[in-house]
């Protein structure tokens, strides 16, 4: 996601006003000592926390510091151990999330609580069905509906079938179901990782009518702008503690990270020293059966990172997939080493050296109840080095999968724990070992450091800037703008299917690669929600 | 959605009760019970009963393995008990029509009986496999359907009748013939379960089995064969499933066409009961081999104890879905 546009602070248009209205001022939610401990952990550590009436509060910390224990206690999904639970001035004892809701709790979590076979509005109602003389009021249903997702401005078909909308719109789908009832503390949990700049900003914008409504919203995020923008104060938490609440004006981004990490971190993005070679990857008017890329064409060498941006749906991600053979392509050729290849399938790929990593590490990466040990070496026991044809060489399988823990930092460095047992950016780099089990010389990243904190983003860069050293080409498909900035070497920038602009050099900037979305945009700006559009347009 | 952070924090007493518990508390649970209706009935502890219980175990382990290999798939074969009547009736009357025929070599009668046998396993398994895994049908309806398609078969082709008279021979070979003292069933289940258990363990295709059934997407990204993978694990389940049927058949002296009436359920039960998650991935020879002693023990015990058995059945309801809730506490724990 880009570094949103900021508006002014707090930028509601009637948020000054209504706010003085609501100084009556006792906080909506006030925790105190919260602890919660989780066979082998201690999630959640004496912890103090309070909301304001009105108040955007972020939750900000790397990931595995108990942020989401955090707001599960308070949405109800587990008790804490210990602590006193206030709310609207009352202690509450043994939440349960359906009671949390009926008091105007409404969390929207990372993990969706939608029911893919049925329709948008039948999971707005889920479990709160609306219905006259025993039967369901379909129609009342569809209407109120309609008129929540014409409030947030979102483009949602009510009557389509949830498994069938991309994730972004299951996102939308969740917080319009969140705002369905009388809310007073909304849960947001880094609800923009799936959003379009233009979605992001509606939502921003929903958020700040939300909180001159007087509601209270606590905001989880890693992303840096987005934290800045909203937030009114800022929580930080480290290893299950709090180490400090402070107000998102008086402090920095550099001094938030330092908080957050414990020590200095000099560097967002390292330095990478590209030395581009041969190509490696060559791919030519590739079309897929799905329509989603359209007569592309990039190339990739060895010893640079490749770099393509462009919006949530553009294309991007489907481009590299089918490079690896998981989506069907129609026409177009691949060339790998200089030859053109014909078998797009994973073994295939894999054998040719070609390693797809995917973005949703949980739905496609790891089999998270089977041991780090076996999710490492997943791709690579077709290889001599891990069986003997049919037996799997266990020993040398040990050593070699420790070896490559080691050299990834996994943290604990142990390879016989399930797989989700770890954090989000451990999980990360046990999906990347596979890259390092087997010889593999063409890297498809696709978004590697979503929902992944600061510190272990920075580990995945340093690994890349490894693989570069060892010769790997490296393709890095990421919706982070900054990120895609700081470390392709060249970046190519996709656009509604389409393959739009192939930046190098100084030309690799904000500017250029925004420019390519609006361009052939800007005649049909306007026909959307206005505010929204012309914030993005002055952007660009 | 728990965060476990690295720093490992040390376990509580009560924690670490909990965990010893869903670990080991099958073992407590059977020691426990064999005690108590040991009180009730003094004759659970003899030494006659407790082989008897062996005996009868290495049955339903055989079973409760080959269930074991599909359900670690995220799979599960509800036409198991049926593929067990429809082996066992079709062995039979291989067998019986040689000896009809005038055939005298016994070994050769005996070997086209199983053979016979193990053949239908294969079949059934490849029906089954092909479905789940080319086709995209589910394993219920699958395997539903296949149960329907068994049981027509050992009712068809046996008439509906036992199949009697079934070589003694053959009986003397898979039942009541002993090697130094250890009895017939029991050698078989051992060198089956030692068999699947290295299959599981040490081979590219076991490993592949959990993987898939712990996340079927991230194994086809990893380029494992999950198709092939997945078809064999049918076909395993049906030939363990014939092996045991012909060990039952052996045993009964004929062809059953409701020999396997209670197999699926229970195979299913000791798989679950002994810690292989429905929800795929986990599980192993060990839990199989522990369910299906259980579930032994505790028919075996209520029987002694003059259990009525229709409270029987409720009370192994009762036990799976409590296995169930224990394997969700087991996957909340991680």
């Amino acid at each position: 996601m880009f570094p949103a546009p900021a508006p002014s602070r707090g930028g509601g248009r009637f948020t000054e006003a209504v706010n003085s209205m609501n100084e009556h001022d006792g906080n909506l939610l006030e925790l105190t000592g919260i602890s919660k401990r989780f066979p082998g952990v201690l999630a959640l550590d004496n912890v103090d926390f309070d909301l304001r009436h009105g108040e955007v509060h972020v939750l900000f910390g790397e990931n595995g510091a108990g942020k989401s224990t955090l707001i599960n206690v308070i949405a109800g999904t587990f008790g804490p151990d210990s602590g006193r639970f206030l709310y609207q001035g009352r202690e509450i004892r043994k939440l349960t999330p359906h009671q949390a809701r009926v008091m105007g709790i409404s969390p929207v979590f990372q993990e969706f609580s939608l029911v893919p076979e049925m329709t948008v509005d039948e999971n707005l109602f889920l479990g709160r069905e609306r219905s006259r003389f025993t039967f369901l009021n379909k129609r009342a249903m569809r209407a109120k509906a309609r008129e929540v997702i014409a409030e947030l401005g979102f483009n949602l078909d009510p009557t389509r079938k949830v498994g069938s909308l991309s994730r972004a719109h299951q996102q939308m789908v969740e917080i319009a179901k969140a705002l369905l009832t009388d809310v007073r503390l909304l849960i947001l949990d880094e609800p923009t990782a799936s959003l379009t700049e233009a979605e992001t900003i509606k939502l921003f914008a929903l958020i700040d009518r939300l909180r001159a409504q007087g509601v209270g919203i606590i905001y989880v995020s890693h992303r840096m702008g987005e934290i800045k923008q909203i937030a009114d104060r800022i929580s930080v938490l480290r290893d299950g503690r709090k180490i400090a609440t402070v107000r998102s004006d008086e402090i920095s981004e550099t001094e938030l990270v330092e908080l957050m990490a414990g020590r200095k971190i000099e560097v967002l993005f390292p330095h990478v020293d590209h030395r581009p070679a041969e190509d490696l990857l060559e791919v030519r008017n590739l079309t897929l059966a799905s329509g989603s890329v359209k007569d592309v064409t990039f190339h990739a060498r060895a010893g640079e990172i490749t770099g393509i941006a462009g919006l949530v749906g553009c294309g991007k991600s489907e481009l590299i997939r089918a490079v690896f053979g998981l989506d069907p392509v129609e026409s177009g050729t691949v060339l790998l080493y200089g030859k053109e290849t014909s078998s797009f399938k994973p073994t295939a790929m894999l054998r040719a050296g070609v390693c797809y990593f995917p973005s949703d590490r949980v739905a496609e990466g790891l089999a998270l109840a089977r041991p780090v040990r076996e999710n490492v070496s997943m791709a690579a026991l077709d290889l001599p080095e891990f069986a003997k044809g049919q037996v799997i060489r266990r020993k040398e399988e040990k050593k070699t999968i420790q070896d490559i823990v080691d050299r990834l930092k996994l943290r604990p460095p142990q390879i016989e724990p399930a797989v989700g047992r770890l954090s989000g950016g451990n999980r990360q780099k046990v999906v990347l070992g596979r890259g390092l089990a087997r010889e593999i010389r063409v890297f498809l990243f696709d978004e590697p450091t979503v929902g992944i904190d600061v510190g272990a983003k920075l580990e995945v860069y340093e690994l890349m800037k490894l693989l570069l050293e060892m010769g790997a080409a490296i393709v890095l498909v990421s919706s982070e703008l900054p990120e895609v900035l700081h470390l392709s070497n060249r970046l190519y920038v996709m656009h509604h299917a389409r393959m739009v602009a192939e930046l190098t050099g100084q030309d690799i900037n904000e500017q250029a690669v925004l420019a390519c979305f609006f361009r052939e945009d800007a005649p049909n700006a306007g026909s959307d929600e206005v505010p929204a559009e012309r914030a993005v347009a002055s952007a660009a | 959605m728990s965060e476990p952070s690295a720093a490992g924090a040390k376990l509580s007493s009560g924690q670490a009760l909990a965990a010893f518990m869903v670990r080991h508390g099958l073992i407590i649970a059977l020691v426990v019970m064999e005690i108590g209706f040991a009180i009730v009935e003094p004759l659970v502890l003899s030494p006659g009963n407790l082989l008897n219980i062996i005996q009868q175990t290495s049955y339903i382990a055989v079973f409760a393995a080959a269930q074991m290999v599909v359900i670690v798939t995220r799979g599960f074969d509800l036409s198991l008990g049926t593929t067990v009547s429809a082996v066992s009736v079709a062995s039979a009357l291989v067998m019986t029509g040689m000896v009809a025929n005038g055939s005298t070599n016994m070994p050769v009668i005996m070997l086209m009986g199983m053979l016979t046998g193990l053949g239908l396993g294969l079949a059934v398994g490849l029906f089954n496999g092909i479905c789940v895994s080319v086709l995209n049908v589910n394993a219920f309806v699958t395997t539903l359907g296949s149960l329907n398609i068994c049981f027509g078969i050992a009712t068809t082709i046996s008439d509906g009748r036992p199949v009697f008279d079934v070589p003694r021979e053959f009986s003397g070979l898979l039942y009541s013939g002993t090697i130094l003292g250890v009895p017939a069933p029991v050698i078989i289940a051992i060198v089956v379960l030692i068999a699947i258990h290295l299959m599981l363990t040490w081979t590219v295709f076991g490993r592949s089995l959990y993987l898939i059934g712990g996340n079927p997407r991230a194994a086809a990204l990893a380029g494992l064969p999950s198709k092939r993978y997945l078809t064999t694990a049918y076909v395993v389940c049906s030939l363990l499933a014939a092996v045991g049927a012909l060990m039952l058949t052996a045993r009964t002296g004929s062809g059953e066409p409701n020999l396997g009436g209670n197999v699926t359920l229970q195979s299913i039960a000791a798989a679950v009961i002994g810690g292989v998650s429905l929800r795929g991935g986990v599980g192993g020879t060990y839990a199989a081999v522990l369910g299906a002693l259980f579930v032994t023990a505790l028919s075996n015990c209520m029987g002694l104890a003059r259990i009525d058995g229709y409270i029987q059945q409720i009370i192994l309801g009762c036990v799976i879905i409590a296995a169930i809730f224990v394997d969700r506490l087991r996957t909340g724990a991680r």
